[in-house]
């Protein structure tokens, strides 16, 4: 196989993004528990960067986290094989109903971030 | 229209003489819009050069002897229409990650070997005697494997895997179908049979979801389904009390 094996097709590429996605993620998480371990000398101790660089760079994490989760509930809806009373639920509804519950929970954690902030 | 043509590069290789395979260009009679690429090969072989190898069997779809790459995609030559391609020219290799035998020949030992592996047909525990008639199954225990059951063994899945292609040693997706094909029929006690081969890392862990093997596959099947959804099977039966249990 060549290196280049994943520039051959849009589908290799996509997955390939799909999958590099995780590390930006990881690198940013890192960071927020490194943050947040910074608040066991009291609030003073959470210093959060300010500079636009890490503002780009959260930015472009967001969009990371939302393509893979996007892919991750749209390949998870194909896996999944729930039966209801003996008849198998479309996958269609499996995936409908995970965004579903994907944007509930995240308009309640934003509603709980949002509480505590003011 | 019977003057129109159309270019075919096929890819030649002859193992006492070439290092590498190559391209060979033919100029081939388009006349009717229903050729498919096999055709062209069957002109090639017929009328300017009978030394080209290939398998080719049906002609239709069903016995998967003749898949190849077709402008870079794993295809049954015999489903690849000409007037997809035509008027640029079509280029034929033989099917990825396989090692080449000859022109577009590739050895599929591994396959065959991978797919008797996962022991491919039904296995009892006991079997019934013939007295007591057939084993009956409802349209929904039918449901349950039956788009695993239209594999052809055309291995097109394997040579669209690119994990298959960085190692070797990966059961793949034909195989992993085939096996929750017979785990899934309510006949087959053989789930245990099957699990060494299909649940250790060169089998289901091995595959990282790329996709491709569903979408190349020209019966329908959807095989990286079949090892996902053994993935989940297999964690539930490690992880679940009395999971174990067939």
């Amino acid at each position: 196989m060549p290196l280049n094996w994943w520039t051959r097709q849009r589908h290799y590429f996509l997955y390939m993004l799909r999958e590099f996605t995780a590390l930006p993620m990881a690198l940013w998480l890192i960071w927020l528990l490194y943050e947040i371990s910074g608040l066991r000398s009291g609030a003073h101790g959470y210093t959060p960067p300010r500079s636009g660089l890490f503002v780009a760079f959260s930015v472009v994490v967001l969009l990371f986290s939302l393509y893979h989760s996007y892919t991750f509930l749209k390949l998870a809806g194909v896996i999944m094989r729930i039966k209801v009373l003996d008849r198998q639920i479309p996958s269609r509804v499996i995936v409908f109903t995970m965004f579903g519950a994907w944007a509930v929970a995240s308009a309640v954690i934003a509603f709980v971030l949002i509480w505590f902030a003011r | 229209m019977a003057d129109k043509t159309i270019t075919v590069r096929a890819a030649r290789f002859d193992p006492e003489h070439d290092k590498e395979p190559r391209l060979q260009s033919y100029e081939v009679p388009f006349y009717d819009e229903s050729m498919v690429v096999l055709d062209a090969l069957n002109h090639i072989k017929n009328h300017i050069d009978g030394s080209l190898s290939y398998r080719w069997s049906c002609r239709m779809g069903i016995c998967g002897s003749c898949g190849m790459m077709v402008n870079g995609t794993p295809k049954l030559t015999c489903n690849a229409f000409l007037r997809d391609y035509w008027p640029r020219p079509v280029v034929v290799q033989p099917l990825n990650n396989f090692p080449l035998i000859r022109d577009l020949v590739i050895d599929m030992d591994d396959f065959m070997h991978k797919l008797k592996s996962i022991k491919p047909w039904i296995i009892r525990k006991q079997e019934l005697p013939l007295g007591a008639g057939e084993h009956r199954q409802t349209n929904e225990q039918i449901d349950d494997f039956r788009q695993f059951s239209e594999c052809i063994n055309c291995m097109l899945c394997y040579a669209a895997c690119p994990i298959y292609g960085l190692n070797e040693e990966f059961l793949g997706p034909a195989a992993t179908a085939l096996a929750r094909r017979y785990n899934l029929d309510s006949r087959d006690e053989g789930l245990k049979d099957r699990l060494p081969v299909v649940a250790e890392a060169e089998g289901i862990w091995e595959c990282s979801f790329v996709g491709e093997c569903s979408v190349v596959c020209p019966k329908g099947v959807d095989p990286a389904k079949a090892i996902q959804q053994t993935k989940l099977d297999t964690t539930m039966r490690f992880v679940l009390p009395y999971g174990n249990r067939e």
